[in-house]
C-alpha cells in the first residue's frame, strides 16, 4: 500500500494495518480514536481499538465494561466488524510475565511480589508498554486487520515509543544488577545487608520493602532475555511504515505546543505524522470576516435595529475567535507539513454515543482535507 | 455561582488545583493566584512537574520558578499593597534530597541522587514520590500565616487522572510501611490533608456533560479515600451570552448563517447552563463559573481580567 501516497483520512482508514493517535490530555483523542475505528469498520474493516482510561459514557457507548483485558464485539451495523477493549496495563503485564517465565514457581514468585503490583500498576512507562505489547499482540491476531489505538495521555509522545526500551532500562538498573549478581562465595544477602547506601534506603522506606524489591529482581533474573526480544519486536513494530501515527490537538496554544513538540519527537524518531486531526474548533459560519460582521452590527445600532445588531454582534463573536484559532493553528500546520490535516469543528452537543461517534467518522473522511 | 465562594481565599493554607487534561487546570491556578494577591494575600504557587506556560499566565518569564527555590514574580499588588506571588517547582527528586538533609543523611543525598539510586526509591514502595512532594508541601505550609512567608500556597496538582494516587498517596504509605521516619511522615501529611483549615482540593471542570461526570466522580473518590475538604468547584470557559439567549427564546430567529450561529450559541449557553446547574446541585462547597475568554493564546493580561471577576466574587479577605 505503500506505493500510494496518502492523501486523505479516507486512505488512511482503508490502507493502514496501524493507527496510533497521540495527543496531550482532553484533546478528545479517545473520542476521535473510537470514530476512526468505527468509519473504517464501515468500510469493511475488521478492526481492533484499544483505549486507555476511556470516560465512562464512550466506554458504554462501545460496550465496554472494563472487566475485560480482551477485545469484545461492539453491536454496530457495518459491513465490517468493530471491537474494543480498555486496556488493563496489570492485566496485560501478568500475561506477558506468564509467558515468558520459565516455570509456574518463577511465575508464581513473581506475580506474588508485592513490589511487582508497584511495577505494573504504577511504575511510569508501564501502561504505555502494556498499550503498545496489547497493540503487538493484537496487530498479529488474525481476527483483526486494522489496530486503532489511543494512547495514554503524556507530554512525551515518546513515552509510548520508547517505552519498551524504558522499562527494560529499568529493569537492567545497575543498581538492581549489581543487587541480583551473584555475590562470590555466595555472600549476596551478607553483601545486600552490609551496603550503606542499601541500609539507608531501608531505613528510610522500610526494610520489608526494599526486601521485596530485592526478592523481585532476584526472581526476574533469567527471563530478561525473553522480555529484552520482544521489546525488541514491540519497538521494531511501532517504528515500522505500517504503524500510522495521527496527532489530535485542539486550537489552545498549550496544546497546539504540545502537539508540535510531539511532531518534533516522533520526527527525531524518523517516523513521520501521517495525519492531523484538529478537534473541537469553533465554527466559522460562512465565509465572511469577524471584522465584517461587526461592521453590519454597529449600523444596526445606528439605525435603531437592536435585534439585528445582535445578531451580527454574535456573529462576529463566533468569527473572531474562529479566526483567533486559525491564527494559533499555523505552527502546527508548518510543523506537520507531510500530514493530512483535518479539521472538525465543535458541535453544540457533546459526542458520547455510538450514532454521534459514527458522524464525527463521516466528517472525518467527509471533510476536504485543507492545509 | 453563590455565596460560598466568600471566604475561599482564606478557608485554607493550601489550595491543590485538580482536574482532568484540557479543563483549564493551569489557567485557573494562575486566576486564584492572581485573584488572592489581588486581595492582599502572599501567594505561593506551586507546580510539580514546572509545567510551561504558568509563570508566564503570572506576568513573569517563561524560565521563572522553575527551580526547587522558587522565583518572585509579583509584589505590590492589591490595594493595600501587600499582595505578592512568588512560584517554585517541587519534584520528587528534590524533595528526596530536601527530606534525607533533614534527616541529617545530606552527604548521602547528593550520592543516592546522582548514582540513579532516587529512581530505586521511588520505584520500590507505592506513592513514595508523591509522599515526599506532599510532605515538602506540609512543610512550606508549617511557614504560612501572618508571621510566616506566604498567606496561601496554590498548587497546580498533577496531571489527568493521577490526582487520586497522589492524595491517596500518604494513607497508603502509612499502611505499607511498618516504621521509621517515612512511616511518621506519612502519618502526619494525611492528617494535614484531612485538616479542611490546613488543605482543600479546588476542582476544575469545563461546562460540559462529560466532564462534570468525570468531576462528581472523582471527588467522590477522594472524599471516601483521603478525606479531603473541598474548596468551591471552579467551572473554567463558561459562555453564556444573554442576549443571544433571550433573542433565540423571543422565536426571532433568521435563516442562513446569522440564524445559525445564533442557534449554535444559544444551544452552547443552554448546555453551560445545564452543566453549572449540576456542578451546584451535587456539589454542596459551591461554585464558581469563570467565563470563556474568546481567544485561542490566553494571556497575563487575561488572567487578570479573570483574577478581577473571581476577586469581586470572593471579597476582601478579613
Amino acid at each position: 500500500m505503500s506505493a500510494k501516497k496518502i492523501q486523505n483520512f479516507s486512505d488512511i482508514i482503508t490502507t493502514s494495518r496501524i493507527i496510533v493517535c497521540c495527543g496531550s490530555g482532553g484533546v478528545g483523542k479517545t473520542t476521535t480514536a473510537a470514530a476512526l475505528a468505527v468509519q473504517a469498520a464501515h468500510t469493511g474493516r475488521r478492526v481492533v481499538l484499544i483505549t486507555i482510561d476511556p470516560a465512562k459514557r464512550l466506554a458504554d457507548a462501545l460496550g465496554l465494561d472494563g472487566l475485560s483485558n480482551d477485545p469484545s464485539r461492539v453491536d454496530l451495523a457495518c459491513s465490517g466488524e468493530l471491537w474494543a477493549m480498555m486496556l488493563d496495563a496489570r492485566s496485560t503485564f501478568d500475561d506477558v510475565i506468564r509467558r515468558e517465565s520459565r516455570d509456574l514457581e518463577q511465575q508464581q514468585a513473581i506475580l506474588e511480589n508485592p513490589f511487582y503490583s508497584n511495577i505494573a500498576s504504577r511504575l511510569s512507562g508501564s501502561q504505555e508498554y502494556m498499550a503498545a505489547e496489547k497493540l503487538y499482540e493484537l496487530s498479529n491476531d488474525a481476527r483483526f486487520d486494522l489496530v486503532v489505538v489511543d494512547t495514554p495521555p503524556s507530554r512525551e509522545a515518546l513515552d509510548f515509543l520508547d517505552a519498551p526500551q524504558k522499562l527494560m532500562n529499568f529493569l537492567d538498573h545497575r543498581v538492581y544488577r549489581w543487587l541480583v549478581m551473584p555475590a562470590r562465595g555466595g555472600l549476596r544477602l551478607l553483601n545486600f545487608a552490609a551496603q550503606p547506601i542499601l541500609k539507608t534506603i531501608g531505613r528510610v522506606i522500610g526494610a520489608d520493602v526494599l526486601a521485596d524489591a530485592v526478592n523481585f529482581f532476584q526472581a526476574f533474573e533469567g527471563i530478561e532475555d525473553g522480555f529484552r526480544q520482544r521489546s525488541v519486536a514491540v519497538q521494531e513494530l511501532l517504528k515500522s511504515s505500517s504503524s500510522k501515527y495521527i496527532v489530535v490537538a485542539c486550537a489552545h496554544n498549550d496544546t497546539i505546543q504540545e502537539a508540535i513538540y510531539f511532531t518534533e519527537q516522533l520526527a527525531e524518531a524518523n517516523i513521520n505524522i501521517t495525519g492531523v486531526i484538529l478537534n473541537r474548533l469553533q465554527p466559522p459560519f460562512g465565509k465572511g470576516s469577524s471584522a465584517a460582521s461587526l461592521t453590519a452590527a454597529r449600523k444596526a445600532d445606528k439605525t435603531g435595529d437592536s435585534a439585528v445588531a445582535v445578531l451580527y454582534r454574535n456573529l462576529a463573536h463566533l468569527r473572531s475567535l474562529a479566526e483567533a484559532q486559525e491564527n494559533a493553528l499555523k505552527p502546527l500546520l508548518e510543523s506537520s507539513s507531510g500530514a493530512v490535516v483535518v479539521r472538525l469543528y465543535q458541535r453544540a452537543e457533546d459526542v458520547h454515543d455510538l450514532e454521534a461517534i459514527a458522524e464525527l467518522g463521516r466528517d472525518l473522511v467527509a471533510t476536504t482535507t485543507t492545509r | 455561582m453563590n455565596k460560598k465562594i466568600n471566604h475561599m481565599f482564606t478557608m485554607s493554607r493550601l489550595l491543590v488545583v485538580a482536574g482532568k487534561g484540557g479543563v483549564g487546570k493551569t489557567t485557573v491556578t494562575a486566576v486564584i493566584a492572581r485573584a488572592s494577591a489581588d486581595a492582599g494575600l502572599r501567594v505561593l504557587v506551586v507546580t510539580l512537574d514546572s509545567r510551561p506556560g504558568l509563570a508566564e499566565l503570572l506576568g513573569g518569564s517563561p524560565s521563572d520558578g522553575a527551580d526547587y527555590d522558587g522565583t518572585m514574580i509579583q509584589t505590590h499588588l492589591g490595594a493595600a499593597k501587600t499582595g505578592s506571588i512568588q512560584m517554585r517547582t517541587v519534584t520528587a527528586g528534590e524533595a528526596l534530597q530536601d527530606y534525607l538533609a533533614t534527616q541529617g543523611l545530606a552527604l548521602l543525598a547528593k550520592r543516592l541522587v546522582s548514582s540513579g539510586v532516587v529512581g530505586v526509591v521511588a520505584s520500590a514502595a507505592p506513592g513514595i514520590d508523591d509522599l515526599l512532594v506532599l510532605g515538602k508541601l506540609k512543610h512550606l505550609v508549617g511557614l504560612t500565616g501572618p508571621d510566616g512567608d506566604h498567606d496561601l500556597i496554590i498548587v497546580d496538582g498533577p496531571a489527568a487522572g493521577h490526582a487520586i494516587s497522589f492524595l491517596q498517596a500518604p494513607a497508603a504509605m502509612a499502611e505499607t510501611i511498618s516504621g521509621g521516619p517515612l512511616r511518621s511522615q506519612a502519618i502526619e501529611v494525611r492528617s494535614m490533608l484531612q485538616d479542611p483549615q490546613k488543605c482543600r482540593v479546588v476542582m476544575v471542570t469545563t461546562p460540559e456533560t462529560t466532564p462534570v461526570n468525570e468531576l462528581i466522580e472523582t471527588t467522590e473518590k477522594l472524599t471516601q479515600s483521603v478525606g479531603v475538604a473541598f474548596a468551591p468547584v471552579i467551572v473554567n470557559g463558561v459562555d453564556i451570552s444573554s442576549e443571544v439567549s433571550s433573542l433565540v427564546a423571543s422565536g426571532e430567529i433568521p435563516d442562513g448563517v446569522l440564524g445559525d450561529a445564533m442557534r449554535y450559541r444559544a444551544t452552547r449557553s443552554a448546555l453551560h447552563l445545564q452543566a453549572i446547574d449540576r456542578v451546584h446541585e451535587r456539589m454542596a462547597v459551591g461554585s464558581f463559573a469563570l467565563p470563556h475568554i474568546a481567544t485561542a493564546s490566553l494571556q497575563a493580561h487575561d488572567v487578570v481580567v479573570l483574577a478581577d471577576i473571581m476577586r469581586k466574587a470572593v471579597g476582601e479577605p478579613a
